[in-house]
């Protein structure tokens, strides 16, 4: 019998009742040191990815954001209680730490997206060149165009930094390397401070209407959830 | 360890955008590169090992590629050099997706989900 | 100048406010959140798939080669 994990949150926290998670299944509450686990009971190896189950995942972790803010477990997460315990064991103070960063807090997503064609326009010359020349200098153009993208991406992503700052607690931003999408950014808001966060990316909207924006949340932190030791541990390897 | 109370906390989330068929098209890209998580034991193991290798190849391929270029540019290339070159790597390129065809692997399936340092390509 | 705003809940009406719903919160469960190693999702068993793809890998080479070259006698 295997336990599905959706989310940590500490032990005085009060949670909904009659939750249902993946499955349909039961979620029921199991603590383990000063941590409580939201668990579903499972006895198959694996979850398998379909639309149902994730929406199923994330249903019951917005049912705890309402009440409190927890730390959400990556989807299919599958262990037994064993592993669970040493789990918590390894990294107490970590979970305690973050679990009191992302208090009160909620994750809100800003992404965006530039229509601009990056390649320069191809030369005269270099329809006339022969087939292999032809080809480098087109890959030419590409790469270069490629990398003007990455310099306004990392533009706008400094930008948009700068615009929430205020009232960002935390701010995690990523630039794409290929597509439209430059961008995908995630800040950890204080609840209360929600409807500010949006005001400020209101109007960095108006700045810059060569951009296309997107915003999403509020979340639960699942930006925010990953333990700096977590990354020592998978190159350990065990 | 005692807490003062949290604010209630908030409703569904909401999705704000002027542009969502944009970004459905940007974000099924996304979805679509990420690798079959657990359906991993589903693939054949012929084709799960193609996939490993054309991956790798095609990460050699893309960096032999940006080197091509970065001499071409610095210069010191003949062009004799550079027709060569070109037609060796456009026959990698071809060669590369007729191996994909043959395996039934599209573009989105070559990557390489390394955990914490993000996907290889 | 107008400025446009789609809101988009969960419950959108349209196909494409669905999908967009369910692409962001995709983009959240499966990408994101705490990790625990040894479980059975991408970040740990990739990792060990792929050591353990490129240990099958390296001593079946011969292997593949003889596959690849089968596929190409059949194509031709």
């Amino acid at each position: 019998m295997k336990l599905y994990v959706y989310c940590l949150v500490d032990n005085t926290q009060t949670l909904p009742e009659s939750l249902h998670g993946i499955l349909g299944v039961l979620v029921r509450r199991l603590e383990i040191g000063d941590f409580s686990f939201l668990v579903s009971d499972f006895s198959d190896r694996t979850v398998p990815v379909t639309r149902e189950n994730a929406l199923a995942h994330a249903a019951v972790i917005q049912s705890v954001l309402k009440e409190t803010t927890p730390l959400p477990f990556r989807f299919g997460t599958l262990v037994n209680g064993q592993q669970l315990e040493n789990y918590v064991s390894a990294r107490s103070e970590a979970l305690r730490s973050k679990l009191e960063q992302v208090r009160g807090c909620v994750e809100m997503n800003v992404k965006i997206i530039s229509d601009r064609d990056w390649m320069e326009e191809p030369q005269a010359s270099e329809t006339q060149a022969k087939p292999g020349t032809a080809f480098l200098s087109e890959k030419r153009r590409e790469i270069l165009g490629g990398e003007a993208r990455a310099a306004r991406a990392k533009q706008v992503a400094e930008w948009l930094k700068d615009q929430v700052a205020p009232v960002a607690k935390q701010t995690q931003i990523e630039t794409l390397p290929t597509g439209k999408m430059l961008v995908t950014a995630a800040h950890l808001i204080e609840y209360e401070r929600v409807e500010e966060f949006r005001k400020r990316v209101t109007e960095a909207r108006h700045q810059r209407v060569d951009l296309h924006f997107l915003l999403s949340g509020p979340w639960a932190p699942y930006s925010f959830a990953h333990m700096d030791l977590e990354f020592e541990t998978h190159f350990g390897v065990s | 360890m005692a807490f003062s109370p949290e604010p209630p906390h908030p409703a569904e989330p909401e999705i704000e955008t002027a542009h969502p068929e944009e970004f459905v098209e940007q974000l099924r890209l996304v979805a679509d590169s990420l690798p079959s998580r657990i359906n991993i034991d589903a693939q054949g193991v012929e084709q799960g090992l193609a996939k490993l290798v054309l991956t790798l190849i095609e990460f050699i391929r893309r960096l032999l590629e940006k080197q091509a270029v970065r001499r071409m540019e610095g210069g010191d290339l003949s062009p004799e050099q550079i027709e060569e070159l070109g037609l060796a790597l456009m026959r990698l390129e071809a060669k590369l997706q007729e191996l994909k065809t043959q395996f039934g692997l599209a573009d989105e399936d070559l990557n390489l989900d390394l955990g914490p340092i993000g996907r290889l390509i | 100048m107008s400025f446009e705003q789609i809101i988009v809940s969960g419950n959108g009406d349209s196909l494409e406010e669905q999908e967009l719903s369910l692409l962001e919160t995709l983009d959240h469960v499966l990408n994101r959140g705490l990790v625990i190693a040894g479980e059975i999702t991408i970040a740990v068993a990739d990792i060990d798939l792929i050591f353990l793809g490129l240990n099958v890998m390296l001593s079946s080479v011969e292997t593949a080669q003889q596959v690849l070259r089968e596929r190409q006698k059949k194509s031709e």
